[in-house]
């Protein structure tokens, strides 16, 4: 009888609707997570636990203590131990109020609790020749590898998406070939803009030679490479946000676009005003997900640069691929990989907040 | 009875079917040194190692030997991350290429097989004919775990007709090589006073290039960067060495942001006299020549040039192993252990490449001998020198690598650039 009004439920159907999802999370991603979660505790070199297993040793927290260290940012605080305690006992406070009062709820929780585990962290200064140096380097790399794709992406599909979104067949053509980028692959993508780059025969060398300007080392030069990759992200991603932007933009009413051109609203402060906040969820949700990906950049990094010159353009993904392969230090780079899902968890988190408080 | 009599018939058919169709056994083969287009079976005429290696591979399958060999897709650049995950995954190549360099991290952690010296010589391989060096090359713990091809070392390869110009070619039509760091500067400044073009080029941005020749550099004042577990990087002799070579990107005589093509490309346009490249090169400027468009009509390829105490070079050696797990295979192990007799015996083709080869008895043959400017480097193996074994050691060279890079590319300071390198190694030993 129970069976029989399960089956017959809402929670039956909702769940034999998930269920070929769960079927394919829990092997494909939910047991990797965990594994790796495991290994990232553990002293574990990829060859020598292939063929002895016992060779792994339980380090438990060794491998985050290492990725800690920020000797390198010019933000470590290492000399100034009073200070350093100062803040720390403050950030705890601050954590243990914000526990107590339940004044906020939800995400700040682990927002401040994920910045006081790191602050108090770096700022204890747990510095020595154990600790990577390079590790915040490499954050530091794709941080700003975000901090410029993403809203140079997200503009550029936005005013290409206003330009675009109307009839006809040289608007259809163009939308195609703006998206034409997005179904080439990494390695494709690279040996384009490495043809384009060529400091002796590349097309922008081509370009510049009839004027008789020598060509920048754009993959070489160190105040250049990050944005010749950030360049080449740009043009690969436009593309899907763009078509995106499409979709929220055909969703706009076109007599609040007629009202606002009758009102005197046009160019900039017509977009600025009327379009972008009319499709104001779709710009959040293209940004956040170009967060999540690009985060995860490797292709352009390995293949453009080899993360040079020095570190120069070495991402988070492309480091903790060396790290794995190169050092076999699977443990060590099952760590960073966690510290990396920490962060992409965060801005999912703030993505599901910003989304409820907007729905509230 | 009707029914016996087909069973029989049947059997028996399937018997002569099973026989007359026995397939070929099947081999993996891992290897870098890139691709080559429409590889034949006809080694002479193959040139550069991509084509030459596979000619020689595609030559062996054609071969009525019962084995069949198929090359595994891979990447120069990943190359060692793809056999590390094929060996984690139990996907190991049935065998496979790498370097002496890199024997002490798979031997060690037990990927590759032992070879004993008597399955090498039932396949018909004579370790006794290899030179020292290329059994040294081989052998980790006292064990021999590869069959050597050859060995490779940094050569300067020259454009002569750049050289002669600004009067650095001899009456014997030789180059005039420099013989210290500081006529090293006197001699780049002669060429760019009276040609305009850079002294040298080699890959200073990716590959580690760089790296070796600073290592060369070392070597020649007595010195390296690790002896035993200790990292000996923040040494006055290595920053004589990276000071040497920042002079001459300092004085506009080398350009530090050629990669590896660019700098080729730089070279074969006769925009710098010399490029430091290794043995690998020989066969394919030598054919340059021939090519009129190339700048690169009068080549030479000399020793590493003595700049400090003793003569140096940096060298490394290209081996075939076997995983440890083919041991369970003794049909397929036997067809590699043939394989790698067939490449022992083609270790004069593999020498047109350029590079030196290991087996005595073809050192000294005329028609190694004979070899495009193979007299013009013949000093090369006597002062080929390489660091001692390390598990990390390709870990080790990508410090190195980095640190030098952020000296001559980011401007970092020497010392603190050597500093950061040395405890980074210290870690890593």
């Amino acid at each position: 009888m129970r069976l029989s009004s399960f089956l017959q439920s809402d929670n039956f159907s909702g769940w034999a609707f998930i269920l070929p999802y769960l079927i394919a999370f829990v092997p494909l991603l939910l047991w990797p997570f965990f594994q790796g979660f495991w290994m990232s505790m553990h002293e574990w070199n990829l060859l020598a636990v292939t063929f002895n297993p016992a060779a792994k040793e339980f380090i438990g927290a060794g491998n985050y203590i290492r990725l800690m260290g920020a000797d390198n940012l010019g933000w470590s605080l290492q000399p100034l131990w009073p200070f350093r305690l100062v803040v720390t006992a403050l950030i705890i406070a601050l954590y243990v109020r914000t526990l107590r009062s339940q004044a906020t709820a939800g995400i700040s929780h682990h927002f401040i609790a994920a910045i006081a585990l790191f602050t108090t962290v770096v700022l204890l200064g747990l510095t020595g020749d154990w600790y990577d140096t390079r590790f915040w380097i490499v954050v530091r790399n794709t941080l700003v590898f975000v901090a410029w794709v993403v809203p140079v992406t997200t503009a550029v599909a936005l005013l290409l998406a206003i330009a675009l979104n109307r009839e006809g067949r040289w608007a259809a053509t163009l939308r195609s070939v703006f998206f034409f980028s997005q179904i080439l692959s990494v390695t494709v993508v690279t040996l384009i803009w490495q043809l384009v780059y060529g400091a002796r025969n590349g097309f922008i060398a081509n370009l510049l030679a009839p004027f008789g300007i020598e060509s920048p080392n754009w993959l070489t030069d160190d105040q250049l490479a990050m944005g010749a990759i950030v360049a080449a992200t740009v043009w690969w991603s436009v593309g899907f946000a763009l078509i995106l932007f499409l979709a929220g933009l055909q969703q706009i009413p076109g007599e609040r676009l007629e009202a606002a051109t009758l009102d005197g609203a046009e160019g900039w402060r017509k977009i600025v005003q009327i379009i972008v906040p009319s499709i104001i969820r779709t710009v959040q949700f293209v940004m956040i997900m170009q967060i999540v990906l690009h985060f995860q950049v490797f292709g352009q990094s390995q293949l453009m640069t080899q993360g040079g010159p020095g570190d120069a353009t070495n991402v988070w993904v492309r480091y903790i691929y060396q790290t794995a392969f190169r050092d076999s230090e699977v443990g060590y780079a099952s760590a960073m990989a966690t510290v990396l899902f920490a962060f992409m968890m965060l801005f999912s988190l703030i993505q599901f907040w910003v989304t409820k408080r907007q729905e509230s | 009875m009707k029914l016996t009599k087909t069973l029989t018939a049947s059997a028996l058919a399937l018997c002569v079917t099973a026989t007359g169709a026995q397939a070929d056994t099947e081999l993996e083969l891992a290897r870098f040194f890139g691709d080559c287009d429409n590889a034949g079976t006809d080694v002479s005429t193959a040139v550069g190692e991509a084509c030459i290696i596979q000619t020689i591979i595609n030559a062996y399958s054609a071969e009525d030997n019962g084995v069949t060999i198929e090359t595994l897709p891979t990447d120069w650049g990943n190359y060692y991350d793809q056999l590390k995950a094929m060996y984690a995954g139990n996907s190991a190549p049935d065998v496979h290429v790498m370097h002496k360099s890199s024997v002490a991290e798979f031997a060690s952690l037990g990927a590759l097989l032992p070879l004993p010296e008597a399955d090498l010589r039932a396949a018909g391989i004579n370790p006794d004919d290899w030179v020292d060096r290329a059994r040294d090359a081989v052998t980790y713990d006292g064990q021999l775990y590869a069959v050597p091809m050859d060995m490779h070392a940094n050569l300067w390869h020259i454009n002569l007709d750049i050289l002669d110009q600004a009067g650095l070619v001899n009456d014997a039509g030789e180059p005039i090589l420099p013989t210290s760091a500081d006529e090293l500067m006197a001699h780049a400044k002669q060429v760019k006073d009276a040609t305009g073009k850079d002294y040298l080029t080699a890959d200073f941005a990716q590959f580690p290039i760089g790296v070796r020749m600073v290592l060369a550099m070392l070597w020649q004042q007595n010195s390296n960067v690790f002896d035993g577990d200790t990292a000996t990087v923040n040494t006055p002799e290595a920053k004589q060495a990276v000071e040497t070579i920042v002079g001459l990107f300092d004085a506009g005589y080398a350009d530090p942001n050629l990669n590896y093509s660019d700098s080729q490309q730089a070279f074969l346009a006769g925009e710098a006299a010399i490029q430091i490249n290794g043995t690998w090169m020989v066969d394919f400027y030598d054919s340059e020549t021939a090519n009129a468009d190339s700048a690169l009509q009068s080549y030479y390829v000399a020793d590493y040039p003595q700049l400090f105490d003793q003569p140096a070079t940096w060298a490394d050696s290209h081996i075939w192993a076997l995983p440890v797990t083919l041991k369970n295979d003794p049909e397929k192990y036997e067809a590699a252990l043939d394989f790698l007799a067939w490449l022992n015996d083609h270790n004069v083709d593999w020498a047109r490449t350029g590079h030196l080869a290991i087996r005595q008895s073809v050192l000294d043959s005329a028609e190694y001998q004979n070899l495009a400017h193979r007299d013009e480097y013949n000093n090369t193996v006597n002062i080929a020198r390489d660091n001692p074994p390390a598990v990390r050691y390709s870990a080790i060279q990508d410090v190195l690598n980095r640190e030098l890079q952020s000296v001559w590319l980011q401007g970092k300071d020497i010392e603190k650039a050597l500093s950061d390198a040395e405890r980074e190694i210290n870690r890593l030993l």
